[in-house]
């Protein structure tokens, strides 16, 4: 097989890797209600396909048929491109998540990402920092005050904690040199060279809660909080405008996990294993990225929601301090060459 | 009022950290625990001889039902469920019913009508559904109602049991 | 292409900064303000700095403007709306006098800057790394510019302090009026209460 022109490359790794973020998405729809299901001693749904597995589908096929709702007195500019801004950032954010090394498929030599940035992992929070502008507008644009609350909780919750996730993500990459997530996740494949998460467990900690406040996830789901605000930003939303903001929240999911994965597990290393080829790596990345996935929907359907004061005060005086000393000791230690 | 007073908390549940562990562990193990779920129309629930479900005409081994058009059915019904026009008929019973509906959606399941029949034609059976896409379709005409005695035979003894406690006289129990 | 793009984005940007002073609602005044950081972030990408775009996006997209967002959220729009059904008021000659003078300062500084422009000066280090390196960035940040950028940073604090100081006096202001007054209707009720409840079981 020829050679093909790179764009070519390109476009086909980009359709596949977003098709297959989309089919991630889907089937986390599906997910949540079965492990949701097992954890209440149910069965979950298992009606549509086997397993249920085309449910995703069946729900797809529903929400295009739904209704289109405005609210009397909303801004139906900003209403009506809520939806789309909350999907699109995370949608674009995992154009940079290494997924594994380079391959050759086809007769074509390429690495398996959308595309290689040297500043990737600032590209992920920057990128992704901007769905919760969806949020925030379509709690405000709906006229709504229950929407309203909920997209005033979102700002003030992402304004709260992505300072801790960017300086836990610091500490790695402080340790690692380099901004570029290939280049974190390659520094861990070394076989002498133990995984972020067992040298910095303090950041992988804080890391690992932010995500769940970063995605608007319980226990920090405050821009939702069903029992207070009906459905929070979302509550005036129907159609498939509304299923947007889902595949927002799933793909800003699926696309933290594959962050965790490449930051603090190595990516798609295997212990003892160093020389495994590219698709045991791509299945490995996928296994931890999935065992991540898991942990949300475990955590969901375990933890009760916090107060809003104690979101703020875990926030503020918890993560950040330790975020903030977590970064000067790796500092510290690099500088003494302990690391 | 009521003043409840907070436990203080130990230092393990202030770092939240060993409590959400707890959780965590408790509904890991729950997602292996026997589901409760009943997978409905494959798996109906369990019924018995005691379970009043819809009332039904009992065939009799002689391929005739045992109803004379008494009315005492239609009369019990609290739910103006039950019509019944009579007619005569050449067997030694001489009466039976040209027409026996029952409106089974007006029929609330109260057995009352097994109770006043003096011939023991009709009997509470384990049906339980009932869907169709018309109001009409489900007023249920003699044809519907029949069910062979085997069918019901669970039921008709039960009945006799019940009956019979109240028969004998309260001196020989 | 690269100047084609260039000036394209360059239009949006100062059509998104028209729009931050010219809309009627402080949330497209908001939006506008973004869109305007976005495109300034992407003409730092077309001209090579990945890492100054992305920081531009992750701080002022990322956290200012959701900051913004939030203030305009909580603010009352009605006073607002009375701004603009007197839009003398709101143009008045001193206003109009203090936003000429910041305006011309501005302009003077910016003069100021560009006569003082370096040429040909780079740093070495820059100039061996990419002007877009960490290190040479990192560098310049805590060595030569140490002092703008800590001086920087206490006029941020003092602000903030500021914006405290003045938010409690009003709220602590108002204490004294209806809130003061909510407080003993609450302590009364309080104070009622048992006896009420006594009454009952009686």
């Amino acid at each position: 097989m020829p050679t093909l022109p790179l764009w070519a490359v390109w476009v086909i790794k980009a359709a596949v890797i977003y098709g297959a973020l989309l089919g991630v998405a889907a089937l986390m729809s599906l997910a949540e209600r079965k492990v949701s299901a097992w954890i209440q001693y149910r069965i979950g749904p298992n009606r549509v396909g086997p397993f249920g597995l085309l449910q995703p589908l069946a729900d797809g096929v529903k929400f295009i048929f739904k209704e289109e709702l405005i609210p009397d007195g909303a801004n139906p500019f900003l209403f009506r491109i809520a939806p789309a801004l909350a999907a699109l950032p995370a949608m674009l954010a995992i154009a940079v998540i290494p997924f594994a090394g380079e391959v050759e498929l086809f007769g074509q030599r390429t690495n398996l990402s959308v595309t290689d940035l040297p500043i990737s992992s600032l590209y992920v929070l920057a990128v992704g920092g901007l769905g919760i502008y969806g949020i925030i507008l379509g709690g405000w644009s709906s006229n709504s005050k229950y929407s309203l609350l909920g997209g005033l909780r979102a700002a003030a919750q992402m304004v709260s904690y992505e300072l801790s996730l960017i300086l836990s993500i610091l500490a790695v990459v402080a340790l690692s040199g380099s901004l570029d997530l290939r280049v974190i996740a390659d520094a861990q494949q070394a076989p002498d060279v133990l995984w972020n998460v067992a040298r910095q467990p303090l950041a992988f900690l804080l890391f690992v809660v932010c995500m769940f406040a970063e995605t608007n996830r319980h226990p920090f789901d405050f821009a939702e909080s069903e029992p207070e605000l009906v459905g929070g930003f979302h509550t005036e939303y129907s159609s498939m405008r509304f299923a947007l903001f889902f595949l927002g929240e799933y793909c800003a999911m699926t696309v933290m996990s594959c962050l965790a994965t490449v930051l603090f597990l190595g990516g798609g290393a295997i212990p003892f294993w160093p020389e495994a080829p590219w698709w045991a790596a791509l299945a490995c990345f996928l296994a931890k990225m999935s065992a991540f996935l898991f942990l949300y929907l475990w955590v969901r359907w375990t933890l009760p929601r916090f107060r809003f004061d104690q979101l703020m005060n875990l926030g503020w005086k918890v993560m950040l301090p330790l975020a903030l000393l977590n970064l000067f000791a790796t500092a510290a230690l690099i500088a003494l060459e302990v690391y | 009022m009521v003043i409840v007073k907070r436990r203080e908390l130990s230092l393990a549940e202030k770092l939240y950290l060993p409590e959400i562990g707890r959780a965590l562990s408790l509904s890991l193990r729950a997602m292996f625990r026997k589901r409760v779920t009943r997978q409905y129309p494959e798996e109906p629930l369990p019924t018995n001889e005691v379970t009043r479900g819809q009332p039904r005409l009992v065939v009799k081994d002689d391929g005739n039902i045992a109803c004379v058009s008494c009315g005492m059915c239609e009369v019990a019904c609290p739910a103006y469920a039950i019509t019944i026009d009579g007619g005569e008929t050449d067997r030694a019973i001489e009466r039976e019913p040209v027409r026996f509906d029952i409106d089974m959606l007006r029929c609330i399941l109260c057995g009352f009508c097994e109770e006043a029949c003096p011939k023991d034609a009709i009997f509470m059976s384990n049906e339980l559904e009932l869907a169709d896409f018309s109001r009409q379709a489900l007023v249920y005409d003699i044809e519907k109602l029949k069910r062979p005695r085997s069918a019901l035979q669970k039921r008709i003894d039960y009945v006799y049991r019940l009956n019979d406690r109240w028969r004998k006289p309260s001196s020989t129990r | 292409m690269a100047e084609t793009l260039f000036y394209a984005l360059a239009l949006a940007a100062v059509g998104f900064s028209v729009g931050v002073i010219s809309a009627r609602s402080p949330m497209i005044s908001v939006l506008s303000l973004l869109g305007a950081f976005v495109c300034l972030a992407l003409v730092y990408l077309l001209a090579g700095f990945q890492f100054l775009a992305a920081a531009q996006v992750l701080v002022y997209a990322g956290a200012i403007m959701v900051l913004f967002l939030f203030v305009v959220m909580l603010l009352n729009l009605t006073d607002l709306a009375k701004v603009a059904e007197h839009p003398t008021r709101a143009l008045g000659l001193p206003r109009v006098a203090l936003a000429g003078a910041s305006a011309g300062v501005l302009g003077v500084l910016a003069l100021l800057a560009s006569a003082n422009v370096p040429s040909g000066s780079a740093d070495p280090a820059m100039v061996a790394q990419g002007f877009d390196g960490l290190e040479p960035i990192a560098v310049a940040l805590f060595s030569r510019y140490l002092l703008p950028f800590e001086a920087a940073s206490l006029l941020l604090l003092a602000t903030m302090v500021g914006v405290i100081v003045l938010a409690k006096r009003q709220r602590g202001a108002a204490a004294s009026g209806p809130a003061k007054e909510a407080a003993a209707v609450a302590a009364a009720s309080a104070a009622a209460e048992p006896q009420l409840e006594g009454a009952g079981a009686r």
